[in-house]
């Protein structure tokens, strides 16, 4: 029972909260660019637009490109689950293990790939072939990201590690802040931000997310977008609920899930605000380059594996 | 007891920034980034000096931290700084042997290597594993520095890796042998010596080794020929 209503709470509130930061992080660029950028709920108009537009599929697509939108959404609303953003529920087999959720992620990104290649133009194959390339290098060191940090909360369980982080704090333990910049990282390079890839242009030189998804209209690019942004969510959460749990509670009351989610949605935004100020600062790097970001990630990883030794 | 813990985890967060920074020394090929990730590893030292300070009151310590903030933060920053002005060079492209990346896993290596080292006998001196710490991560700062000055080819960049070194050897101190208070002056004038000499040479030399040569090759042609 208890399962049932963490699943229908933490769907729910993810599904409605991704969309605000996405727009938040354009908002935050637009401020730094002098801008006045969209309004804060650009995001959900332009997801109920896309609802009600007409599907149009290219005549060569097969079957792969009409189920890929509805497997990514389930893949990551699967993947969200192991992710408690409101309150941490009893455990429950196999939910919350972190193989699983990265390799959930994965399978969404694997399906996304191919609906790339499926229309057979060059853009969504060149897009593709780059994702698939990065995924290759990036994902050895998520492993070791995340392995780092079973290693220091004694955990493989998403939910077990915030439960932990929430009882002790963890931000003065310097081990858990070498791998939240591991995790900033990551956030950056699997979300498809400044330097690794521009979300906001759709020129053939810079870009990797956006070239798979060029051939989708309608509500299926509604849901490629949305499991995008809860992708985003998602991985913004796992260093906040870590570095800082505070709101997170351990038992659903209603009062206590409110709280939860006034103090999520704050402490998101924060995290929103960094990435935009962040993407802000640098410009897209050379797609040569990008290994050497990666390799930063994993070097705070070792060291926070051998922190972890040290102390 | 819990105010120890405090201590010793504030001084933990600040090694991590160090490792940070210099992994970056390695990494950034921007200069102007460079000198200031410097000035920051050493504020970052100064600090940590500060805090032993703090903690066990040897005015050593005190005077090191401040030495470190006047020189290393300041002074040689600002140098630096000139140097490149009149030099006329915004970024270091150039590596040698090893990319960026793969000085970063080898540093990742070396740090192991050093803990591998360092816990076999440092824990049987002591049982205190703050000091095991400061030693593992000033020594691999010190071999992070020779890394630098391995992969860069100018000489700009050369000297932040010797700068790099330097913070290491100083970070070791402050927690397995202290040197004497003079040592330490000595070391900081001899930075800027070395800061003012290698000017000399970058200027001679149009900032690389190698073009140094052939400037000195010409020369000799030039003997021969009379």
């Amino acid at each position: 029972m208890d399962f049932v209503v963490y699943t229908l709470i933490n769907t729910i509130f993810v599904l409605l909260i991704s969309p605000l930061f996405m727009s938040l992080i354009k908002k935050v660029k637009a401020f730094v660019q002098g801008r006045r950028g969209p309004p804060l709920l650009q995001t959900y108009f332009m997801m109920g637009k896309l609802l009600k537009k007409e599907r149009v599929y290219s005549a060569n697509t097969s079957l792969v490109m009409r189920i890929t939108p509805y497997i990514e959404i389930i893949f990551i609303l699967v993947a969200s689950l192991s992710v408690p953003l409101v309150f941490i529920p009893q455990p429950v087999a196999g939910i919350g293990n972190v193989i699983l959720f990265l390799y959930l992620m994965v399978v969404a990104k694997f399906f996304m790939a191919l609906a790339g290649l499926d229309a057979g133009s060059t853009f969504g194959g060149m897009g593709s072939s780059r994702e698939m390339t990065f995924s290759a290098i990036v994902e050895p060191v998520v492993i070791v990201a995340f392995a780092a940090m079973g290693l220091v909360l004694k955990t493989a369980n998403l939910h077990q590690m915030f439960g932990i982080s929430l009882e002790s704090a963890l931000i003065t333990n310097p081990a858990v802040l070498l791998t939240s910049v591991s995790l900033f990282i990551i956030l950056i390079v699997e979300t498809s931000r400044i330097p690794v890839d521009n979300p906001e242009t759709h020129l053939e030189l810079t870009m990797i997310h956006e070239a798979m998804i060029l051939e989708y209209s309608g509500p299926d690019l509604a849901l490629m977008e949305i499991s995008h942004a809860v992708k985003q969510t998602l991985l913004i959460a796992i260093p906040v609920n870590i570095l800082v749990p505070w709101g997170l509670t351990a038992s659903p009351t209603v009062p206590g899930v409110l709280l939860a989610m006034i103090s999520f949605a704050l402490k998101g935004s924060l995290v929103a605000v960094i990435i935009g100020f962040f993407e802000s600062m640098f410009a897209k790097s050379r797609l040569f380059r990008l290994p050497g970001l990666f390799m930063l990630a994993l070097f705070f990883s070792f060291s926070t594996i051998l922190f972890e030794l040290l102390s | 007891m819990t105010e120890t813990i405090v201590f010793s985890n504030i001084v933990k967060i600040l090694f991590v920034f160090v490792l940070g920074t210099a992994a970056l020394v390695i990494t950034r090929r921007t200069l102007s980034s460079l000198f200031t990730i410097y000035s920051i590893q050493s504020w970052f030292i100064a600090i940590i000096a500060m805090i032993l300070y703090l903690n066990n009151h040897a005015v050593t310590l005190l005077l090191i931290a401040l030495l470190t903030v006047a020189s290393k933060a300041i002074v040689i920053p600002a140098v630096l700084r000139r140097i490149q002005f009149s030099m006329n060079i915004k970024r270091d492209l150039e590596f040698r042997y090893l990319t960026p990346i793969g000085s970063l896993l080898v540093s990742a290596v070396l740090v192991f290597l050093v803990y591998r080292l360092f816990s076999q006998y440092l824990l049987t001196i002591s049982g205190d594993s703050l000091l095991l710490f400061g030693a593992v991560i000033g020594i691999s700062l010190t071999l992070m520095g020779m890394l630098v000055i391995f992969t860069r080819r100018k000489i700009i960049t050369k000297i932040l890796g010797y700068l790099t070194m330097e913070n290491g050897v100083l970070l070791f101190s402050l927690f397995i042998a202290e040197l004497p208070f003079i040592v330490e002056v000595l070391i900081v004038i001899d930075l800027i010596m070395l800061i003012v000499l290698a000017a000399i040479l970058a200027f001679g030399i149009d900032s690389t080794v190698e073009v140094f040569h052939e400037k000195l090759n010409s020369f000799t042609n030039w003997f021969r020929d009379e």
